[in-house]
């Protein structure tokens, strides 16, 4: 007599959790980018954003995905990563 | 009752079963040198201690001569199942009431250790869990074989009193806890959650063998988003034995994820959008008749293993490999059914037109398949069009209201399914599926002004309100395809998946 075993659809593989950068205690004199996913009038959500931030002494830049249904490039990833001191993703309409 | 197993008695005989035909026997069991038996039952924490800490060693000890056998009073399903869960890789036997075998035994209690030399005869007992007496135990059959055994691993209690032996309690009590387990091991599969909500076929290694016959599980199709979990052939076809697939048709399922897998059909999009859609599959080619696909009657609907199971292998690929749950990641906020399973056959043979694949570039003896993203499919009745113009019409206006019906134009295909009494009507008149496609596209426009109610289209916002406005952005976004039962006169649309960028994908079933 064998035990039977199943075989997992699943991917058990353990992927290491990625650590969050640490958090600034401000603002003032910070690269932000602002990451327009290209769904519904997010743009018009960063452009207020982008006011309030200018206001507040950041620096600003835009960045923009191919699409909002995929995930964004590496290369997107690699040039914001690059040039962000903080990232702002607007989501959602 | 007394114990009755003094050292050198003879051991009794067992009345219990195992999972092969044949009844196992003292002498079978003692036949490399010696045999340990282990009573153990279900509902006793002892018992699960000492198979746990004892599991990993039976292998070992079979070959050394040593068979470990778990005598469980409990049915078999059930003994098979606790024994699998706690890792106990020796034999497995289960006696049932009155567990006269227990009673041969004169056990009080489980766990109970019966070390059985090969003339049959009791060579030593334990019991209860008490580690320095088992590992006694394990130095006799030592002993007795004349090689080292693997000693019980150290930690855990060195001392557990163990639960009544179910023979030595009255027998209408151990006949109420002695329930069915029948159904256990489906109901496993949901806690393992592997599922979509309904029961599914346990992949057990020779299941999935079979599914894979003889092709390297290894080889990997690619990630299944949004996990990105590996798609390694040995899943893909854990995911058919789930869904119910029989092995002729994983050539097709994998070929269906292979699609899927393209990153032009942006699967990953579609698991976890807010949207219904699901992935259509089309079946083309000669492989239809060769697994039983169904092109005819209900060929959208239930009835047919062949459809449902491929349909559904995919769709557990994509939420199980993928991590695509419904009410996690797959955020779709109604879904519909076809997410559920979602594959079709063309009838090749009953349409006047040349078939999907063949209009995708492959030839007529290819077997292919399709992946589409695709709403749920709405149904055109027309009993009364005597014209190919009205049934082009009617047929074409049935879409006006795919996706939203103020959104025009669509820049993602509509499926029409078109049933064989309908497609009767376009051979007889001698249109062809372009003629047809064109006439459709024509068919539907409306000016601007009337679709500003609601949400609209970018287009439909700043054009001017008699401008005409076509439901699709081309004549190319209508797909066309024949199946359905030889009666009746009901077409159907699936509308699209929008706004993901999602391509049309054919992969060759090459498997």
């Amino acid at each position: 007599v064998t035990i039977r075993d199943y075989v997992s659809p699943f991917d058990q593989r353990v992927r290491p959790a990625e650590r969050l950068a640490p958090r600034p205690a401000d603002i003032t004199g910070r690269h932000v980018v602002l990451l327009d996913i290209r769904k519904n009038r997010g743009a018009e959500f960063l452009d207020r954003l982008e006011t309030h931030l200018a206001a507040a002494g950041a620096a600003t830049s835009r960045s923009v995905k191919e699409i909002f249904s995929k995930p964004a490039s590496a290369e997107v990833i690699d040039e914001v990563a690059g040039r962000a001191d903080l990232v702002v993703e607007a989501l959602a309409d | 009752m007394q114990p009755s197993l003094a050292p050198g008695s003879a051991a009794p005989a067992l009345s219990a079963r195992g999972l092969g035909a044949q009844r196992p026997g003292i002498a079978g069991l003692t036949a490399g040198g010696a045999a340990l038996l282990v009573f153990v039952s279900e509902e006793c924490p002892t018992s699960a201690h000492a198979l746990r800490s004892l599991g990993g060693l039976c292998p070992s000890w079979e070959q050394a001569g040593l068979a470990a056998a778990a005598v469980f009073e409990d049915p078999l399903e059930v003994a098979v199942r606790v024994a699998r869960r706690l890792g106990w890789g020796g034999r497995v036997l289960s006696e049932d009431p009155p567990y006269a075998t227990s009673r041969d035994y004169s056990l009080l209690s489980v766990p109970t250790f019966v070390l059985v030399d090969s003339g049959g005869r009791v060579a030593g007992t334990v019991t209860g869990w008490d580690h320095s007496a088992v590992a006694g135990l394990i130095g006799r059959a030592s002993d007795l074989l004349g090689t080292g055994l693997a000693a019980p691993p150290p930690g855990g209690p060195l001392r557990k009193p163990g639960c009544s032996s179910k023979a030595a309690i009255d027998p209408e009590i151990a006949a109420a806890m002695n329930g069915p387990g029948g159904l256990d091991e489906l109901e496993e599969m949901f806690e393992r959650g592997w599922t979509d909500g309904l029961p599914v076929i346990p992949p057990t290694r020779e299941r999935v063998d079979a599914m894979l016959g003889g092709r390297a599980g290894s080889r990997s199709l690619g990630a299944v988003p949004p996990a990105m979990g590996e798609a390694t052939l040995e899943r893909v076809a854990a995911c058919a034995v789930l869904a119910g697939c029989r092995p002729a048709y994983f050539p097709v399922v994998a070929a269906a994820a292979e699609a899927a897998l393209d990153p032009a059909f942006n699967l990953h999009g579609q698991a976890v959008t807010t949207q219904p859609a699901g992935q259509l599959i089309v079946v083309n080619g000669p492989v239809r008749e060769q697994i039983g696909l169904n092109t005819g009657m209900g060929a959208l609907g239930p009835g047919c293993r062949a459809n449902l199971t491929i349909g559904r292998a995919l769709r557990l690929l994509v939420a199980l490999t993928g991590g695509a749950v419904p009410g996690a990641m797959d955020r779709s906020t109604l879904g519909h059914p076809g997410k559920i399973s979602f594959c079709i056959a063309e009838d090749e043979e009953t349409s006047p037109w040349e078939p999907l694949h063949v209009e995708r570039g492959f030839r007529a003896g290819q077997p292919v398949v399709t992946l589409i993203a695709s709403d749920a499919p709405l149904s055109i009745s027309d009993h009364r069009s005597r014209t190919p113009e009205d049934l082009g019409y009617v047929l074409a206006w049935a879409a006006a209201s795919a996706w939203s019906t103020n959104w025009w134009p669509l820049d993602d295909p509509s499926v029409f399914v078109i049933c064989p009494e309908h497609a009767g009507m376009f051979r007889a008149a001698g249109w062809s599926k372009q003629r047809l496609r064109q006439f459709m596209f024509d068919a539907v426009h409306k000016p601007a002004g009337e679709l500003r109610r609601g949400e609209t289209t970018p287009f439909v916002h700043a054009a001017d309100p008699a401008t005409q406005v076509p439901k699709w952005q081309s004549a190319d976004e209508i797909v066309l395809l024949v199946a359905g039962g030889e009666a009746g006169r009901y077409s159907a649309v699936l509308g699209p998946c929008t706004g993901m960028g999602s391509k049309i994908v054919s992969r060759e079933v090459a498997l």
